[in-house]
């Protein structure tokens, strides 16, 4: 019931290093336009979330399942493909059909929504979704075959209905395609290139600055089409791994020697593409109908789209695109009426393509739907889906984004020839998908579990049979009534995911599904899966990183925080409001926001930093190279404590000013009398005496640092070749790029938690240690010491 | 041990002016008190001398060094401050070895002078203690300790007895003055206490507004004030004021009080002033211990009676003489009553111009 969405395509609306959701990030053009394929990166809600939506979704009112005659329908639609689906509906109930109530979901939310509710007859008749997801869906049970609803295969293109086909069989109805296309920038191009070698003739005769194409080359998603012209896929026969052998390695040197040549910016994410283009800076580009949405923002470009072109280095054939379809689903409770495929068959009639082709202008899968005359826009991507590949929907599909695109960013920056990149990838793809651990029997937990219990209720019944519980009890009732309803709270928000998680450790993949296996997962995690220790991504590796991580950002929080707090906490300096106000700001601005901010500045053709590099070179005459900050651990892990570091100072500053307002002028002064220079009495006379104050903070600073996983995550996103991740980063990495390890990311997760809970757990039991030798010593005090 | 020379020192915080010239001479191994009511500047003055402010005019000199300028640490000073300013985080011992610590003095040396002074203070015990887990008077022992252990030239104590209770304080004073007298060094020592002026001082400073009203040693300064004020500070219970007016009566001059005709003469010789003629308005001072019960007839006035303290040793009979209020200090043996007359005669007095609050001495 957890679920989550199927892979994280990365789509071309994806940024940069890959799974980064833009709905979050910094690729504002992906959104919100009627033509953008809805997100596709999973949402980062682990399973403990889904089950306490669960538990609330238990507890309201379950009348909504009144009206059998009502179908529902659910749908990730928005604008006017949603008004499309209204008018599609209106025409049916107009037609005597059974009223339908609509249920409009976010993207992100689908699957899991879907997951949680269906199995209890809570969920949907049928639904809209993307067809990628099928196989999860019919993994987990929640998707029926659709049977009579099928007009049969003549209506619809052919690889529509290969989309939406498992085994041979369709288990949805396709509705629209997407897939990407060539957009030409007719201002300064006339035509398509012949073959995509062909756009090097342009490379001397357009203006300074301009690109011949802009695509976003390190994406997997992108590349697929590139890799489609050599005959290659990503995913490959009976699941295995696709992007390895000759097809992908000759078509990682068709695009290493693109960008090699100038040809093709070297990395650009989704936002480029639609800004170079949308400024002129290209000739062409490589995007899907969403760009088209962009582009009606600027209605000074003259442009038009056509067919990817021929591959030249692969025989001329042409470049194939990955297509997506978006079908109508059946649950299998819907499945059953005769009226909701009833339904299903309408919503995926030719009368119903055409309304949402004119009102919404999306491509329909109908073969029998003409296309509106003159609109070349559409004819041109008509033209791409025919010969685009069905994205896979088989749940392996999921890992390969990762392992896939890690290569291809190897490759482009030079780092691994395409063999190693590519057989590298396939390792940790073979990784991610090995089997499970064996089942292993609950038995040893359930007679723990028992144990414990039965000790449990032993202490009651003594407690009990002492009498005293009782009374106890009725004395302490006023009491319970104000703390019930924290406890409640507390105990459903915290403590019960808390116990979720820490269960879902001992299951391979979801707990749901029953795979029982103990603590296999902690062994693998903590034996490295078999391979050794310290290899690149081993769980010792990442720990050392993140130590590293923490140490780093700590130091300097502290160092800049207490100098920082000094300087302002005197009270000759001019505008310390002012300054304070200042310097709290990189803590107020969410950090998210923060991390996307100095991620951008840290782009190396067009962020902030190479600017200041550019400007240095002008001015001075430097010849400074700009810095490819994620290419190298050193750079990458530099930029991400630099983000880390500005975000994090603040709060030493602000706990620094407090404590200082706990040291005495006076003993300061004495300090000076007896002969301390300002350093000194820094040193020897300030620090020692806030240091308790800040020994918490910093406790809470470490804390945060060790588990920040949005500045990792958004900043350098563990580039390169996630050896910048830390624990948190990893462990969501297993739960929602690499084949939905639920169990395996939870274990990680419990590891991480007890790391913590010991560090804290110590650092209480130094103070309290302390704070009974500060009482003993004020006991002291009353005593006589001394003569007097 | 040093002469601390401070002339013509001026210190103004923004607009508000502490101290208008001050000129103060301690000489070597001296004991100099500063003292005056709250807000006269001598807290000011000490801090100017530590070197915890910058004078805004004036110079000040130890010996023969300038120390005007100077930071704290280069004026070879102790301090003890009021609230002790003991170092929070450290032990006894580490307090006291702070000082030299910072000026990297032979851990040997710095064992035996810390024991030396543990010794001196009875605080031998205390050593491995942190301050809050010592007593007021232990703390305060500590601040000592703390100054001395590192011989300076010159001692700075800033109200150092205000927060001990007042039995200790008694005690402490005499320690304090003892300590002095056996190291030697010179020490500048500020409080609003009289009688901690009174006791410890060689020379005393009575400052008022941010002047110096008058220094001497204080059986000088209590016999002969220069001024009103000084008269009005110094003194327990503090001394009687009476308006008046100078007249002549034959060769000699006497003072009419009040609205009657009660006039007090003058000692001959004692009032040299040549501001002291008929007509002059004046104030008249007499401290309570000298207005004595008169024989009959050799009274100057009679003071009726409207309350009476009853300290043992003494009586302090409280009545008013020409509207101004009046306090006699009698043996206890006198036997006044609320609502006697009695017959009192002058011992000594004090003049002061009305106008300029002079002594007309």
């Amino acid at each position: 019931m957890t679920a989550s969405p199927p892979p994280p395509p990365p789509s071309a609306t994806t940024c940069p290093q890959g799974q980064v959701d833009p709905r979050r990030t910094s690729c504002p053009q992906a959104r919100a336009t009627s033509h953008a394929p809805r997100r596709r990166a999973p949402p980062p809600r682990p399973a403990p979330f889904a089950l306490l939506a669960l538990a609330f979704a238990l507890l309201l009112p379950a009348g909504v399942r009144a009206d059998d005659a009502v179908i529902h329908l659910w749908h990730a639609y928005r604008g006017v493909e949603e008004e499309a689906l209204a008018a599609i509906l209106d025409a049916h109930r107009r037609a005597g059909g059974p009223r339908v109530e609509l249920l409009a979901l976010p993207y992100d939310a689908f699957g899991s929504k879907l997951g949680a509710a269906i199995p209890l007859g809570e969920g949907p008749d049928l639904y809209i979704d993307s067809h990628e997801r099928l196989g999860d869906y019919q993994k987990r049970g929640i998707v029926a075959p659709v049977a009579d609803a099928f007009e049969g295969p003549a209506a619809f293109f052919a690889n529509t209905i290969e989309a939406v086909s498992l085994g041979g069989a369709p288990w949805a109805l396709p509705l629209s395609q997407k897939c990407v296309a060539l957009y030409i920038n007719l201002d300064l191009v006339d035509a398509p290139p012949a073959t995509l070698e062909g756009i090097s003739v342009l490379r001397d005769s357009l203006p300074p600055g301009a690109f011949p194409l802009v695509y976003e080359s390190q994406s997997a998603y992108a590349h697929a089409a590139l890799l489609g012209a050599f005959g290659g896929a990503l995913l490959g026969p009976g699941d295995s791994f696709g992007f390895v052998g000759e097809p992908a390695e000759r078509s990682l040197d068709l695009a290493r020697a693109l960008i090699d040549q100038r040809l093709v910016p070297a990395d650009a994410d989704g936002a480029l593409v639609t800004n170079l283009f949308r400024a002129g800076k290209a000739a062409y580009a490589i995007s899907g109908p969403w760009l088209a949405a962009d582009l009606a923002l600027a209605p000074d470009l003259h442009y038009r789209v056509a067919p990817l072109p021929a591959v030249e280095a692969a025989g001329g054939a042409p470049m194939r695109p990955l297509l997506t379809v978006e079908a109508v689903m059946l649950s299998p409770q819907g499945a059953q009426r005769a009226e909701v495929r009833a339904l299903a068959r309408h919503l995926a009639s030719a009368s119903a393509a055409q309304i949402r082709q004119d009102r919404a202008r999306t491509l329909s899968a109908r073969a029998d739907v003409a296309l509106p005359p003159g609109d070349d826009l559409l004819a041109a991507f008509a033209a791409q889906a025919a010969v685009a590949i069905p994205m896979p929907s088989s749940p392996a599909m999921r890992a390969t984004w990762e392992p896939a695109q890690r290569a291809l960013k190897k490759v482009l920056r030079g780092e691994a020839s395409p063999r190693d990149a590519t057989e590298g990838a396939q390792r940790r793809f073979d990784d991610v998908r090995r089997p499970p651990p064996p089942a292993a029997s609950p038995t040893p937990l359930l007679i723990l579990l028992g144990l414990l219990s039965l000790a449990g209720a032993f202490a009651l019944v003594r407690r009990a049979r002492s009498g005293e519980l009782l009374p106890e009890l009725r004395r302490s009732l006023p009491a319970y009534r104000y703390t019930a309803h924290a406890v409640v709270i507390v105990g459903l928000l915290v403590i019960a995911p808390l116990l979720v998680g820490a269960a879902t450790s001992l299951f391979a993949g979801r707990p749901q599904d029953g795979l029982y296996v103990g603590l296999a997962n902690f062994v693998e995690i903590l034996t490295a899966r078999g391979g050794p220790l310290l290899a690149s991504g081993s769980f010792y590796v990442v720990l050392l990183v993140t130590l590293l991580w923490t140490l780093t950002n700590v130091i300097f929080h502290l160092a800049i925080g207490v100098s920082l707090g000094a300087l302002l906490s005197r009270p000759t300096m001019r505008l310390r409001g002012l300054y304070r106000v200042l310097l709290i700001i990189p803590w107020a601005v969410p950090n998210y926001v923060t991390a996307l901010a100095w991620k951008g500045m840290f782009h190396r053709q067009y962020g902030a930093v190479t600017g200041l590099i550019e400007g240095l070179n002008h001015l001075f005459g430097f010849n400074l190279e700009p810095i490819a900050w994620f290419s190298r651990f050193s750079t990458a892990f530099a930029a991400n404590c630099a983000t880390n570091i500005w975000l994090g100072f603040p709060f030493m500053m602000v706990v620094t000013l407090g404590a200082l307002t706990g040291v005495p002028a006076d003993v300061l002064e004495a300090a000076e009398v007896d002969g301390a220079s300002r350093w000194q009495r820094l040193w020897r006379v300030t620090l020692p005496i806030i240091r308790p104050t800040l020994a918490p903070a910093v406790t809470l600073g470490a804390i945060w640092t060790f588990n920040m996983f949005n500045v990792v995550f958004l900043v350098s996103g563990g580039e390169p070749d996630g050896t910048t991740d830390i624990l948190v980063s990893e462990a969501y990495r297993w739960a929602f790029t690499r084949d939905a390890q639920y169990g395996y990311a939870a274990a990680y997760a419990v590891l991480i938690f007890l790391m913590l809970f010991a560090i804290t757990r110590l650092g209480e039991l130094r103070s309290a240690r302390r704070a009974a030798r500060d009482r003993a010593a004020a006991a002291q005090a009353g005593a006589p010491g001394g003569v007097r | 041990m040093v002469e601390v020379s401070v002339r013509n020192v001026k210190k103004s915080f923004g607009a508000t002016e502490v101290l208008r010239g001050v000129d103060v001479l301690v000489p070597a191994g001296g004991f100099a008190v500063l003292v005056g009511p709250s807000g006269c500047g001598k807290s000011t003055l000490l801090r100017l001398l530590a070197g915890l402010e910058e004078v805004s005019a004036g110079t000040i000199h130890f010996g023969e060094r300038e120390v005007t300028h100077l930071e704290p640490r280069e004026r070879d000073i102790a301090m003890v401050f009021q609230s002790y300013a003991l170092y929070p985080h450290l032990s006894v011992r580490d307090n006291l070895a702070f000082g030299l610590r910072l000026r990297k003095t032979d851990d040997a040396v710095i064992r035996q002078r810390v024991d030396e002074v543990a010794g001196m203070l009875g605080l031998g015990a205390l050593l491995d203690r942190l301050p809050k887990a010592l007593s007021g008077g232990q703390r305060q022992r500590v601040a000592m300790g703390r100054a001395i252990v590192r011989r300076p030239a010159l001692f700075l104590f800033d109200e150092p007895l205000s927060n001990l209770d007042a039995a200790l304080r008694a005690q402490v004073r005499v320690d304090i003055r003892r300590l002095h007298d056996q190291l030697g060094a010179t020490s500048v020592y500020v409080t609003h206490d009289q009688v901690e002026a009174m006791t410890l001082a060689d020379v005393m400073f009575v400052l008022n507004r941010g002047v110096v009203e008058q220094a001497g040693a204080p059986l000088t300064v209590y016999d002969a004030p220069a001024t009103r004020f000084v008269a009005g500070f110094l003194g327990s219970p503090a001394m009687n004021f009476v308006q008046g007016v100078i007249e002549a009566s034959g060769d000699q001059l006497r003072v009419r009080v009040g609205v009657g005709d009660e006039s007090l003469p003058i000692p001959a010789g004692e009032f040299t002033s040549p501001a002291l003629i008929p007509g002059l308005r004046v104030d008249v001072g007499v401290r309570p211990h000298d207005l004595v019960l008169a024989p009959p007839g050799a009274a100057a006035f009679e003071l009726s009676v409207d309350y009476v303290e009853l300290l043992g040793p003494e009586i302090q009979a409280h009545g008013a003489l020409a509207g101004a209020p009046i306090v006699a200090a009698l043996e206890t043996q006198s036997n006044a009553r609320k609502g006697d007359r009695i017959p009192l005669s002058v011992k000594r007095l004090q003049l002061f111009d009305a106008e300029s609050g002079r002594s007309l001495r």
